[in-house]
């Protein structure tokens, strides 16, 4: 997962064809469907990569 | 993961002065030393403080680095990134700070002010959507789309959000008005057509934070009905282009822009339409006329675009400023937050353009309600030179001059409505006591009557005869009447001028009558500008007690006008004289006095 868009795993679906509600909120604070530690790292990571402090992250 | 985050100012104030030169000069150096993969640089959006560009901010340490130059980016490479050392010469230093000042919260051109509407300039990486989301972007819009439209208009209302772009009207009671108007096909336009001379703001949004207009737009198309939304923006801000045009089609690959948005079955396409730079264009009607195809061209109201608008079809256009503002209002709470800053009639916070002789040049936001004397003294650092402050020219051609005597006026629509001037888009050009207001309503009417789009007659004619008079009263040839001709014009034009930019262009010569109107009694009778800009009305003498003979005036002189011996009094030769300036910019006792024609020095103070 390099970016948001990318999906996390394959419970993930979002696409533009076949979008998901939650899609802005699970950037941050996901996976919101379904629980995976890894799953959440994977966006941590991202976060982590550019975030500029740890104010940086407003939810 | 990278050690540091090195966020360059690449807006166009910095890279005018060189910060694409700095960054190439950074990665040369790190390059060198084999750190390039340690360190993300960005070319971010702007920090706003231009005058002291080009600026780097290193992060996690929460440096501001500032005047740096190509040359000095191995000193900083290695005292900072290896070393670890703070790199004192590089840090804001200035006659308002007793030590350097290390970072933004002690530098006091930020101290008053509140990051809006430039929460992430600077911050983010404008090319990197993912940042924008992680700042809390897109939040609003999500939560928009579970909303009634009609209760995003309400909470815009509510939150007392006024037009950014000149007339200041009520966004959320222009929303519902498109809301409300009849028919299946609606628009929203964004009018990035920022024209007024030294405003910046828009551009500087744009460039820095472009996400925040898609969502400020996204939110309005929900909000109104729109499926469809233009952003119009001159072809003069290539950056600010490239930037929204990425960050479209990044919206696109995430789902945010396209059709069934988030599932919502909320539909939505942007389109760029690149203005020519014609000054009208930023005139709503004449802009969607220039979207359509046609000449870009006022036409008169009603319908207003909200029932007839782009292509005839119900149309919102806000600035660029005001989309910016809409993700903060539609966040869980965001209508309250808002509303707390500012005063009863002007809510949040305002971009302001500080250009002119202030010491602090840059951009600058800061809460509705703040004095003049706050902006010019606390932000921009108090008037270049130790001179004395004269006024200020807010809201562009189009806006009006508020003297020193009103330097505690608060800055909101009412107030500078009341006091002759207008919001505008937010220029604000600081005169000191070397500014002739003749001349400076010359310049300003001369603008706006050379982009007179030549539609309507008194605007077309009318402001050719104003300048006509104008440039006769600069020239020494003005007559006593000319101010009460100056005077029924503007109000002619004022009256029945097609269009707002016809209507408000004779404010700068209005309020510059009102509050100054001896400086025109005394271009007119007595054939003298005291400030020494109008070249037919003054002669520089210089005066003999004060000069030391230091010779930097005869050495700048272009035409050899100035003789003297090496520390002996200086004299102007008076045929030879063109009346530039350059000596009076250069003399370091001030000793050059401004002397009415044909009249020796002494008779002048």
């Amino acid at each position: 997962m390099q970016k948001f868009i990318d999906h996390c795993c394959e419970k993930c679906t979002h696409t533009r064809e076949n979008p998901c509600k939650d899609f802005i909120h699970c950037c941050i604070d996901g996976p919101i469907c379904h629980e995976n530690p890894s799953c959440s790292l994977k966006r941590q990571d991202i976060i982590k990569k550019v975030a500029l402090n740890d104010r940086f992250v407003i939810c | 993961m990278y050690e540091k985050h090195l966020m360059i100012c690449g807006a166009t104030g910095c890279l005018s002065s060189g910060s694409n030169l700095v960054e190439e000069a950074l990665v040369e150096e790190l390059e060198k030393h084999g750190m390039r993969d340690k360190y993300r640089i960005i070319m971010g959006g702007c920090p706003g403080f231009c005058e002291v560009g080009p600026i780097i901010v290193i992060y996690p340490d929460e440096v501001f680095y500032c005047r740096l130059k190509p040359k000095d980016m191995p000193e900083l490479v290695e005292k900072h990134l290896m070393e670890g050392e703070i790199v004192e010469r590089f840090l804001y230093k200035g006659p308002d700070v007793d030590v350097p000042a290390r970072f933004y919260d002690t530098i006091p051109f930020y101290a008053k002010q509140k990051f809006n509407v430039l929460r992430n300039s600077g911050l983010i990486d404008p090319e990197n959507i993912d940042e924008y989301i992680m700042r809390g972007g897109y939040r609003a819009f999500a939560r928009a789309l579970a909303m009634e439209p009609i209760a995003i208009c309400d909470e815009v209302k509510e939150a007392g959000l006024r037009g950014r772009g000149g007339a200041g009207f009520s966004t959320g009671l222009k929303w519902e008005f498109t809301n409300k108007a009849p028919g299946l096909k609606k628009y929203v336009v964004c009018n990035a057509d920022e024209g007024d001379p030294g405003a910046f703001m828009d551009r500087s949004i744009l460039e820095g934070d472009p996400h925040a207009i898609l969502e400020g737009m996204l939110i309005c198309g929900r909000a109104i009905g729109a499926d469809e939304g233009y952003i119009y923006c001159r072809a003069e801000y290539p950056l600010a282009i490239s930037r929204l045009k990425i960050a479209i089609r990044q919206a696109e690959e995430y789902g945010l822009l396209g059709d069934n948005i988030l599932g919502y079955g909320f539909n939505f396409k942007l389109n760029i339409k690149e203005g020519a730079g014609a000054f009208v264009c930023g005139e709503e009607t004449a802009l969607l006329a220039s979207i359509e195809g046609k000449r870009g061209m006022p036409r008169p109201r009603p319908p207003f675009p909200a029932q007839s608008g782009l292509f005839g079809k119900p149309t919102t256009i806000n600035n660029v400023e005001t989309f910016a503002n809409v993700p903060l209002i539609l966040k869980e709470g965001g209508a309250l937050d808002f509303a707390s800053v500012g005063t009863e009639g002007s809510k949040g916070t305002k971009v302001f353009a500080l250009a002119g002789k202030v010491r602090n040049t840059g951009l600058c936001e800061v809460p509705m309600g703040i004095t003049i004397r706050e902006i010019i003294y606390d932000v921009g650092g108090g008037i270049k030179r130790g001179k004395d402050f004269k006024a200020v020219q807010a809201g562009g051609p189009s806006g009006g001059c508020i003297p020193a005597e009103q330097i505690d006026l608060p800055i909101d629509y009412d107030s500078l409505n009341k006091a002759g001037a207008i919001m505008g888009s937010g220029g604000l050009v600081v005169m000191d006591e070397g500014t002739c207001m003749v001349d400076l309503a010359r310049y300003f009417l001369s603008f706006t009557q050379k982009e007179s789009c030549g539609k309507c007659t008194p605007c077309r004619e009318g402001t050719k005869r104003m300048l006509e008079i104008l440039d006769r009263i600069s020239e020494g040839t003005g007559i006593p009447e000319d101010l009460d001709t100056l005077d029924s014009l503007a109000a002619s034009i004022k009256d029945s001028s097609l269009c707002g930019l016809g209507q408000t262009c004779p404010n700068p010569v209005l309020s510059t009558i009102r509050y100054f109107r001896e400086e025109y009694e005394e271009h007119i009778n007595d054939k003298f500008c005291r400030a020494g800009i109008c070249k037919e009305l003054f002669t520089y003498w210089i005066d003999q007690e004060k000069c030391t003979g230091c010779t930097a005036c005869a050495r700048v002189c272009p035409v050899n006008a100035i003789k003297g011996e090496k520390k002996e009094a200086h004299d102007i030769e008076q045929d030879l004289c063109t009346r530039c300036g350059s000596c009076v910019e250069k003399c370091p006792q001030d000793c050059i006095l401004v002397v009415p024609q044909g009249r020796e020095a002494d008779v002048t103070n």
